[in-house]
């Protein structure tokens, strides 16, 4: 569907107000001043303007649309007929495809199919009389002479030109920055900033990628950034048409930072809004050039979590963006490895918030140690992680605390524990392995693996509240347990009410319902039952319960981790795991999305794009950091520990008391 | 043979009719993109057979034919000829956006935007042609003041390489160099404002490094044609910077020699005025002309653009001078003057 017949109520939803006398003139004028282009001042100011002018355009576009004739329309805005017309010949409006568009739909708009006076016949020979100008003439006779000579027609002609000027830039840029041999010296930055500020009209024109390209991939310090300010605006909010390779996306994140935004919500939403818990996730992400772009810059990496933390924060109990988070520390820590060994001190630069003591022993991944150690790391693990709940917990009580009050003043909070817990999201395969030691270990005791995953499902001790939830863990874990060794077949469904009870919500009291259908999770794979018994168990519980997409997630991450190791044991795992994940498939397929049989746990609305856009945009304004360009100027590193530190919006209300 | 015949002339009609006729109403989508289709069989056809003189008579037979027929159903008919085929689409498009009778929908389809991932534009794919046409136009003119880039602009140099392929196509038909001859007249005029233009293809298409022996050759004819027409050399004499004209000097002998033979031929033109004490072209010296300064500076240049042509030309300049009666007061020979100068 081209452009042209966009739905009407698209273009209604994004009417703004009305256009005034004041607008009108303005653009009169803007318009009129802009048919003297010639020197580098007007240049600038088009460039610099060309965002309003494709709003403008877009409110035009609308009045037009709502308005039912040309003789009203041209009644409203008076002098609309000579805006358009002196902009239809300027060709920095018409060679993005945005504003080129706008324009060419505004002329169409305003052709009256039935004309009924003078004045709306008199603009259709208008419009037509202009549309052919501008496709078929060409004010060169020498050029035009020498087409008609040698057979090449015009459209030929002009992208050979094009193409040929395009080149030439780029071999001056070329040119230009090789013949420095340190990074560390500037290079000709005339050069750069010249081409960059004549490149400004020709971000959303896809014949000029190369040039744009080279532009963003020249070797050099974020801070010693030769583009112009004009430039890397509309690197931001033009609608990009770069053929753009995977070197040249990473040249864009790194230049603006709404664009890696973009990307990273982009994927956000990609994973949470799909029916099922995707399966290729890792292929997705990794597609992404995500992972790889924030391997090479570390700012990036910082933004990127800096996102994740605010989404977790907003979306809690959403087990879609634990398994992203996981995913995507995972796939940044293999394209990591590549570049770098790692390094304790190597590692600290990329997680600068999370506790120095427990950072090596997460990252540490299962396969990379010996089965017997599992259970010695985990509890250390857990120790560690309930000694800094603990101690954290005490000086939130102690409300003398000098400690408490110094870091709350440098608005910390609970900031550690946060951290921890975070770094926990990311490194889940921790947890995992925990779910499934309790399964396996003969022995009885391991109430700190049912902290730990209790820990990761409700970190906060919001009213005290975790000593309930360990219990109602331990409950689940009885019964489950019961469940997994009863030698009566079939169970009476009685036997499975109390579980069922367990995975739902219930509003008096804290409950763990995630935690119970993990727990549920472990046990249908790793018992000893035979794999088809605990498939109806788990069948008849999670339907009952509602909770597939949770048990698809859950499922999924345990799959991407497992798919890690090469354990010939595994292989059982993975059938167990296939069967269960094709289970809840055919279950999903049966289930109408609308019955409560199919409710989705944990706040989804704080995900989407406009949401996280919303509050981001507020936290610039409390930043102040509201001006054009300014956020590019202060690189990536900064703009990431300022925002840390400022307050989020009130979403987060758990994580204050 | 037949077949492509019969093509061609149901091609022109069809621009015949999207330029004049009203059936143009009730073309739809499809009809429109068949057209388009027809359009490039032409530039098809152009491209099969321009190079076989004997295909290219028979086809500007039929056309003949065919313009004949047209001229009589209707009135305002432009006629189409061999060297039309390959613009074709050009020309429907033309047609079509002049004829009042095209609907607007029509017009929508041409104009819109190509939506989507494929931004390549596909070879007679008519949704959004008139929009991307737009868009390289618009580009070009954005990009063309920062076109001083290198020693020739990005359209002279496209244009010096049209040339040179429609040259080099008319020679390897083995035909009359003429009609070459002819190509080169009309492709280059001299008359005002166009000179300057046509000097800068010319210079394109000397100075691009000749990758075949057809090119090669394209370019010595090219030369052979300047050395007869002394009214391009001289223009180029006058309105090209002489660093340009010293990297022609250096890259071509035969322009070298043709230059230098320019240069003394405006030497011998001018007069030394006593009022002015200076050398001056004549009044009957044919224009463009050069100031007595200038012409020295283009024989400086020259020779040190060619340091083997130098002491041939030092030795003729002096010959010359002794011929004029080897007086070295300033003011009696303008060779003598020259030397001078150029010794410096």
């Amino acid at each position: 569907m081209t452009e042209l017949q966009q739905p009407l109520s698209q273009l209604q939803e994004t009417s703004g107000p009305l256009l005034d006398a004041q607008k009108m003139q303005f653009w009169m004028d803007k318009a009129v001043a802009w048919d003297q282009v010639g020197s580098a001042q007007t240049l600038k100011d088009i460039s610099r303007h060309l965002r309003g002018l494709t709003d403008f355009l877009q409110q035009v576009l609308t009045q037009i649309s709502n308005t039912g004739s040309t003789a009203e329309t041209m009644k409203e805005l008076p002098c609309l007929g000579q805006i358009l017309g002196r902009l239809c010949w300027n060709p920095y409006v018409t060679v993005g495809d945005t504003n080129r568009g706008l324009l060419l739909q505004c002329l169409l708009g305003l052709y009256s199919e039935n004309p009924s006076n003078a004045l709306e016949r008199k603009a259709n020979q208008w419009i037509r009389k202009v549309l052919c100008r501008l496709a078929t003439e060409d004010d060169d006779p020498a050029a035009q002479i020498l087409m008609k000579s040698t057979g090449v027609p015009p459209k030929e002609y002009h992208l050979r030109v094009l193409k040929k000027m395009v080149k030439q830039h780029q071999e001056n840029i070329e040119k230009t920055c090789c013949s420095k041999k340190s990074i560390d010296q500037r290079c000709s930055c005339d050069v750069i900033l010249t081409t960059s500020e004549v490149f400004v009209p020709l971000l959303d024109c896809p014949e000029a990628s190369p040039v744009i390209c080279s532009l963003l991939q020249r070797p050099g310090t974020s801070f010693t950034d030769a583009l112009s300010e004009d430039f890397l605006d509309a690197l931001n909010s033009t609608d990009l048409r770069l053929a753009v390779d995977e070197t040249a996306l990473v040249s864009v994140w790194y230049h603006s930072l709404p664009r890696l935004e973009e990307a990273v919500l982009d994927l956000l939403e990609f994973a949470t809004s799909t029916g099922s818990a995707p399966q290729n996730l890792e292929q997705h992400i990794s597609k992404t050039q995500l992972p790889k772009a924030c391997a090479h810059h570390c700012s990036m990496f910082l933004v990127v979590n800096d996102i994740f933390r605010s989404i977790l924060k907003q979306a809690e109990g959403n087990l879609a963006v634990h398994s992203v988070i996981q995913t995507f520390t995972r796939c940044f820590l293999k394209e990591l490895e590549e570049l770098q060994p790692r390094t304790a001190a190597s590692l600290k630069a990329f997680f600068p918030q999370s506790p120095t003591s427990l950072l090596v022993p997460l990252l540490t991944l299962p396969s990379e140690m010996p089965q017997e150690a599992w259970k010695n790391h985990l509890e250390w693990l857990t120790a560690s992680l309930q000694r800094l709940a603990e101690q954290e917990e005490e000086e939130e009580g102690d409300s003398q605390s000098s400690r408490l009050r110094e870091r709350k003043a440098c608005g910390e909070g609970h900031h550690n524990v946060f951290e921890t817990w975070f770094l926990l999201v990311q490194c889940s395969h921790w947890v995992q392995v925990a779910g499934e030691l309790l399964v396996t270990s003969e022995a009885e005791p391991c109430s700190n693996l049912l902290w730990l995953m209790t820990f990761y499902y409700h970190p906060t001790n919001r009213w005290h509240c975790r000593a309930a939830l360990l219990e109602e863990a331990k409950e689940a874990w009885r019964h489950l347990r019961t469940l997994s060794s009863a030698s009566v077949r079939p169970l009476p469904t009685d036997h499975l009410q109390p579980l069922i009870t367990l995975l739902s919500l219930k509003p008096q009291r804290p409950s763990a319902p995630l935690l119970t259908l993990s727990l549920m999770v472990y046990c249908a794979i790793f018992c000893q039952l035979p794999h088809s018994q605990s498939v109806e168990i788990f069948q008849t519980v999670v339907h009952a319960a509602g909770l597939l997409h949770e048990a698809a997630c859950v499922l999924n991450s345990l799959q991407h981790r497992l798919n890690e190791g090469s354990c010939s044991s595994r292989d059982t795992v993975h059938v167990r795991i296939k069967k269960l994940q094709s289970t809840v498939t055919h279950m999903q397929a049966g289930v109408n999305p609308h019955t409560p049989h199919n409710r989705r746990m944990g706040s989804g609305d704080g995900l989407s794009k406009e949401s996280w856009k919303r509050s981001a945009q507020e936290k610039k304004r409390q930043l102040g950091a509201s001006e054009p360009g300014s956020s590019n100027r202060r690189g990536l590193a900064c703009l990431v520990s300022t925002r840390s530190q400022a307050n989020f919006p009130a979403c987060h209300h758990k994580w204050t008391i | 043979m037949e077949a492509v015949l019969k093509n061609v002339a149901s091609a022109v009609e069809l621009l015949a009719v999207a330029a004049h006729s009203d059936a143009v109403s009730q073309w739809d989508e499809q009809t429109l993109s068949r057209a388009f289709q027809w359009a490039g069989y032409c530039e098809h056809v152009y491209t099969r057979f321009h190079t076989n003189s004997a295909i290219r008579r028979v086809v500007e037979k039929q056309l003949q034919h065919t313009n004949a027929t047209l001229r009589d159903a209707f009135a305002d008919y432009n006629e189409v000829s061999f060297m039309d085929l390959p613009r074709c689409e050009h020309l429907l498009l033309r047609a079509l956006l002049n004829n009042p009778q095209l609907p607007i929908s029509t017009i929508r389809i041409l104009f819109g935007l190509k939506n989507g991932t494929s931004r390549r534009y596909h070879y007679q794919e008519v949704t959004g042609l008139c929009s991307h046409l737009i868009q390289c136009k618009s580009a070009c003119e954005v990009l063309c003041p920062f076109s001083g880039l290198s020693t020739v602009s990005a359209e002279a140099e496209v244009q010096g390489e049209m040339l040179m392929k429609r040259l080099g196509a008319l020679l390897s038909q083995g035909s009359d160099p003429s009609q070459a001859e002819h190509f080169l007249h009309s492709s280059l005029p001299l008359c005002e404002g166009a000179a300057r233009h046509s000097c800068l293809v010319i210079t394109a298409a000397l100075l691009t490094a000749s990758d075949s022996a057809g090119q090669t050759s394209s370019q010595s004819f090219l030369l052979d044609w300047l050395q007869k027409e002394h009214g391009v050399l001289q223009h180029m004499g006058s309105t090209l910077p002489s660093a340009v004209l010293k990297d022609l000097a250096g890259a071509h002998r035969k322009f070298r020699d043709a230059y230098f033979g320019t240069l003394k031929k405006w030497a011998s033109e001018m007069e030394y005025s006593l009022s002015d004490g200076e050398w001056v072209p004549a009044c009957t010296a044919a224009a463009p002309a050069l100031s007595f300064p200038k012409m020295v500076e283009h024989f400086s240049d020259l020779f040190d653009a060619c340091p083997s042509l130098r002491r041939n030309a030092e030795d003729e300049l002096l010959h010359l001078k002794i011929l004029d009666g080897d007086f070295d007061a300033r003011g009696l020979s303008v060779w003598g003057d020259i030397l001078s100068e150029v010794k410096k």
